[in-house]
């Protein structure tokens, strides 16, 4: 056989789209659409009240209900997403992390109620916690408790469902908070060793089973658009994990040290700026993941070119979608063995990123170890250096991106001119069916029996007994999302990570940061005290990146920032701008909320008399939705356009009058 | 439109409002106490005369809250000043938190907000981030005056400081009660025998005791390394063990503090107030400005002395009695 030759064509990787929203029943109809489009799995969002482990009636969860994905209550919101959906044939991700037993007990509980076999479930759920309290944001319980809870997933999942991946170590998220290939690769590696280690001191696992379990842990992985350098850091991925788990674990069998992976390629270099060149953006990431046959991603999710703008509409999900099949299907890519086997470019490269990841793994372990790199802030202050330096090269122009820092000049895009905007929207008034649905249940249940089982919950959580079981009989019983991760609040505690404003340092333009200390300094001679700014999230979409990038640019101009961090009611925004006596209050949210949110801080802060402090708004917010921010009082509207941090503070400076 | 008009920055209406329970008022009345323009100091007169014609005298029990970063000061704060107003429905509890600022920029992130949540609506916390503003000591520039309004109209006020570790000795000076909040010790007991800061405090809390083996071990140690620190006196200073994430301790840990009230008469920050003047004459006039002051007699009113003093010292150094300069 030829060198250039496979004996058959391999098969496709699990092509799939990340989707959810609205409702139960109104994804159920996106994804029976999109598995007739030709998707090959099923890639679930939640909304953040779900992953946040608040039923929809939660003061917190009401402005939030199925914005970045499906709302889900009970058991019974289950049956209405998987209708005429098969199950077990189907491959099934669920992106959800500190409610993650909970939304598998539900999997598990819905299966038994339809008499599917439930050792038959293939699928996974994030399950990534240490990325949650480094970058993404949606974490309820300490460190403690809630790696207990993903290993009592792996013991359950082991035997009961062996072909489900109870967790994804993700260094998705790690990117989209500026992590560099290296950083990617230590800190994942790191965050995977910390589970396995974990998983062997408990001696739940019977060591002949070890190798199994090893083989069961895989990766959700970002692609970024220098592709050439992601391959390799793909290839270098699998050249250590396949090192680690032999050396440090003894395993044997060669396809369980088999690095597996997903990958959604990279959003945090898509630009709302000229959004149509996201397309190509998009297509070239993809090339990143799937060229090297021996790197090659298991399962592939795309965004769409408007991420940047809103959530994505099917039409842009389905463009999206074409993509993978076009490169899956039409073209010769799959015909091949590995394209850069011998390359000595390619393995000088693969080479450097693996020196550099042990070097930096070696460190994270002589700290203690991923958890001790995240209880003392050290992971979490050199992602935050890393994003600083990436938008510091960005605004000097040393980092080119198309669109924002050069060729800025373009023709207007016909893509964004449809009416809609170019944007999707979710219909508020379908919030009221999820909540009636909910209030359905509830009349609907037999207390007692939620009682009973929410009482077991609570004594396995204080006990140290496994909660999968009590957590599936609760999902039976009809236990609310609310109800299960209150029961388990009150016996872990709620954590709060360690925030990213320490630590981050920032190369903004000498002569403009000049002049905005010189403008802070004069405001502070004539009032008697340096401009105020209260920066916080409201809402409980997690990212808090943006907010902390601005906390920093704000005080490394000379302001004195209040910050509140993430996971605000907007009364308690509105609270702390009052007791701060805050010149300003600058609000971050991307969750596609701020419509809702900025009306409740509004009238939170014209309940505190005090209408007059005023506000700014950053994050993804559609041009569209301008006026409406602006007519609730907002002075500013900043988005992924505003790159310039030196511009925003002034602009902030100008509104409080320095 | 964000200037502040005549109203909102009248003292004597920011006092009325504020004792009308107006956060915002109270909010301007602190920002009154951190101004650092000159005539400032009338404006705060102004304001104590008028909270001694409401009879609102110092009665605060001043707690300081000090100890190394990450010892999550912040968070068990939160806890006890929420557990503090929940125990008792008349007590009112105010807190400073004071966060470093650039060297650089002179801007400060104050972050200690995002560890504290109160239950909405409660009026009866408050909740005061504070820059130090480059002063060294674990306390910012107006923290002092800020206390001395806050004094008159909350039941327990708590200071945290920096937390920089080794030089908070400040907060001794006008806290009633001072308590160390370390994590569990990492073994090197010998750093804590040297470290000054084991001298200061009146109690101990080693926080982030969610385990239970974890915090047995912290108190053996701290005990151990006390015993050499403060010999003699190690038995009688009390050590909590707390874990602001689950609770644990907390109680024992507020009792304490609900003790102190009954058991410590608060002194008033009035003995404070010659320290805070040396501080504030040092920042603004250097080590002349100190020597001058070595002449100056027992202080009773802080704002006059800071009035007058710009006046004298300046008359002083142009008209310098010759003996006076080389003393």
């Amino acid at each position: 056989m030829a060198a250039h030759t496979l004996p058959k064509r391999d098969e496709p990787w699990i092509i799939r789209t990340y989707a959810g929203h609205t409702s139960a029943a109104a994804s159920n109809r996106l994804y029976r659409d999109n598995l007739a489009l030709g998707q090959r799995g099923l890639s679930i969002a939640f909304d953040l009240p779900t992953q946040c482990g608040y039923s929809s009636d939660h003061p917190l969860a009401l402005p939030e209900i199925g914005k970045v994905g499906v709302p889900i209550n009970s058991l019974d919101d289950l049956h209405v997403l998987f209708d005429e959906i098969p199950l077990t044939e189907m491959n099934t991700s669920l992106t959800i992390n500190a409610t993650s037993m909970w939304l598998l007990a539900l999997v598990i509980a819905l299966a038994r109620e339809r008499g599917d076999d439930e050792s038959a479930l293939t699928g996974t759920t994030q399950n990534d916690i240490i990325k949650e309290y480094l970058a993404r944001g949606t974490f309820i319980f300490p460190p403690e408790a809630s790696l207990r809870m993903i290993a009592e997933m792996y013991e359950y999942c082991l035997d009961a469902v062996p072909r489900w991946n109870p967790s994804n170590i993700c260094s998705y998220h790690l990117q989209e908070a500026g992590a560099t290939p290296v950083q990617e690769i230590a800190f994942a590696l790191a965050n995977a060793l910390g589970l396995l280690d974990l998983l062997r001191e408990r001696g739940n696992i019977p060591v002949a089973a070890f190798g199994r379990l090893v083989g069961r842990i895989s990766f959700f992985v970002n692609a970024g658009i220098r592709f050439v350098e992601e391959m390799c850091k793909m290839r270098a991925f699998t050249r250590l994990w396949d090192e680690l788990t032999a050396e440090r674990y003894g395993v044997d069998d060669a396809k369980q040290r088999r690095f597996r992976y997903g990958v959604q390629v990279n959003s945090l270099g898509l630009t709302e700026a000229q959004p149509e060149n996201n397309a190509w953006r998009i297509l070239i990431e993809a090339l990143g993941v799937t060229l090297s046959r021996d790197a090659r991603c298991r399962a592939l999710q795309l965004p769409a070119w408007n991420e940047a703008l809103s959530l994505p509409r099917p039409w842009d999900q389905q463009w999206s979608l074409r993509l993978q099949q076009i490169l899956a299907y039409e073209t010769d890519l799959l015909e091949y063995p590995d394209l850069f086997e011998g390359s000595v470019v390619v393995e000088s490269k693969v080479e450097e990123l693996c020196a550099g990841a042990r070097e930096e793994l070696d460190r994270i372990v002589g700290l203690g170890g991923v958890r001790a790199a995240v209880e003392s802030g050290y992971l979490k202050s050199a992602l935050v250096r890393s994003m600083s330096d990436r938008v510091s090269a960005i605004n000097r122009g040393d980092l080119v991106v198309v669109g924002v820092n050069r060729w800025t000049e373009a023709l207007p895009s016909p893509l964004v001119g449809g009416s809609d905007g170019g944007v999707f929207r979710v219909d508020p008034a379908e919030a009221e069916e999820t909540l009636r649905s909910l209030e359905a249940t509830r009349a609907r249940r037999d207390p007692s029996r939620v009682a009973a089982s929410l009482a077991n919950l609570e004594a396995a959580a204080r006990s140290g007994e496994s909660m999968m079981e009590p957590s599936i009989a609760c999902a039976l019983a009809r236990v609310t999302t609310g109800e299960w991760a209150d029961t388990l609040r009150r016996v872990f505690g709620e954590y709060r990570p360690v925030t990213g404003v320490d630590g981050q340092r920032l190369t903004l333009d000498d002569e403009h940061t000049r002049a905005l200390r010189q403008r802070c300094d004069a405001f502070a001679a004539a009032r008697g005290r340096r401009p105020r700014i209260v920066v916080g999230k409201p809402g409980l979409d997690g990212h808090s990146n943006g907010a902390e990038v601005i906390a920093v640019a704000a005080r490394h101009c000379g302001m004195d920032v209040v910050y509140s961090g993430i996971r605000l009611t907007c009364e308690a925004i509105a609270h702390s701008a009052v007791e701060e006596d805050a010149d300003i209050i600058g609000v971050s949210i991307l969750s596609g909320s701020h419509v809702e949110l900025i009306g409740q801080l509004a009238d939170a802060l014209a309940a505190e008399g005090a209408s007059d402090i005023p506000v700014v708004v950053g994050g993804i917010i559609p041009r569209e939705d301008v006026g409406a921010l602006e007519a609730r009082g907002v002075r500013a509207v900043f988005t992924p356009a505003d790159f310039s941090l030196t511009e925003i503070v002034a602009r902030v400076l100008d509104i409080v009058g320095a | 439109m964000s200037a502040p008009d005549a109203a909102s920055s009248d003292p004597r209406l920011l006092v009325a409002a504020a004792a009308r329970g107006e956060r915002r008022a109270l909010a301007r009345l602190v920002s009154v106490f951190e101004d650092s323009r000159t005539d400032a100091a009338a404006r705060r007169r102004e304001a104590l005369a008028a909270l001694d014609e409401r009879g609102a005298a110092p009665r605060a029990l001043c707690v300081g809250f000090t100890g190394t970063p990450g010892a999550g000061k912040s968070s068990l704060l939160g806890v006890v000043a929420k557990a503090l107003v929940e125990r008792d429905p008349t007590l009112s509890v105010a807190v400073v938190a004071v966060d470093p600022a650039s060297v650089l920029s002179g801007g400060a992130l104050l972050g200690d907000r995002t560890r504290v949540t109160f239950p909405a609506g409660e009026r009866r916390l408050y909740f005061r981030s504070q820059s130090s503003e480059r002063a060294l000591g674990g306390l910012g520039r107006t923290t002092f005056h800020v206390c001395r309004v806050l004094e008159r109209l909350f039941d327990v006020l708590f200071v945290e400081t920096v937390g920089i570790g080794q030089s908070e000795i400040e907060v001794r000076e006008f806290a009633d009660r001072v308590y160390l909040v370390l994590q569990p010790l990492a073994g090197d007991q010998v750093q804590f025998m040297k470290a000054g800061i084991m001298e200061i405090p009146d109690a101990f809390v080693v926080n982030k005791c969610d385990e239970e083996r974890a915090a047995r071990r912290s108190l053996h140690a701290l005990r151990a390394s006390l015993s050499f620190a403060r010999p003699g006196d190690d038995d009688r200073l009390p050590i909590f063990s707390t874990s602001a994430a689950t609770g644990l301790g907390v109680d024992a840990l507020v009792e304490d503090i609900a003790r102190s009230r009954t058991s410590i008469a608060p002194r008033g920050l009035t003995a404070a107030a010659r320290a805070h003047f040396e501080r504030w004459v040092a920042t603004g006039y250097g080590e002349l400005g100190l020597r001058y002051l070595a002449g100056v007699p027992a202080l009773e009113d802080v704002d006059a002395a800071e009035l007058s003093f710009d006046r004298e010292f300046r008359r002083w150094v142009c008209e310098p009695p010759p003996t006076e300069l080389h003393r």
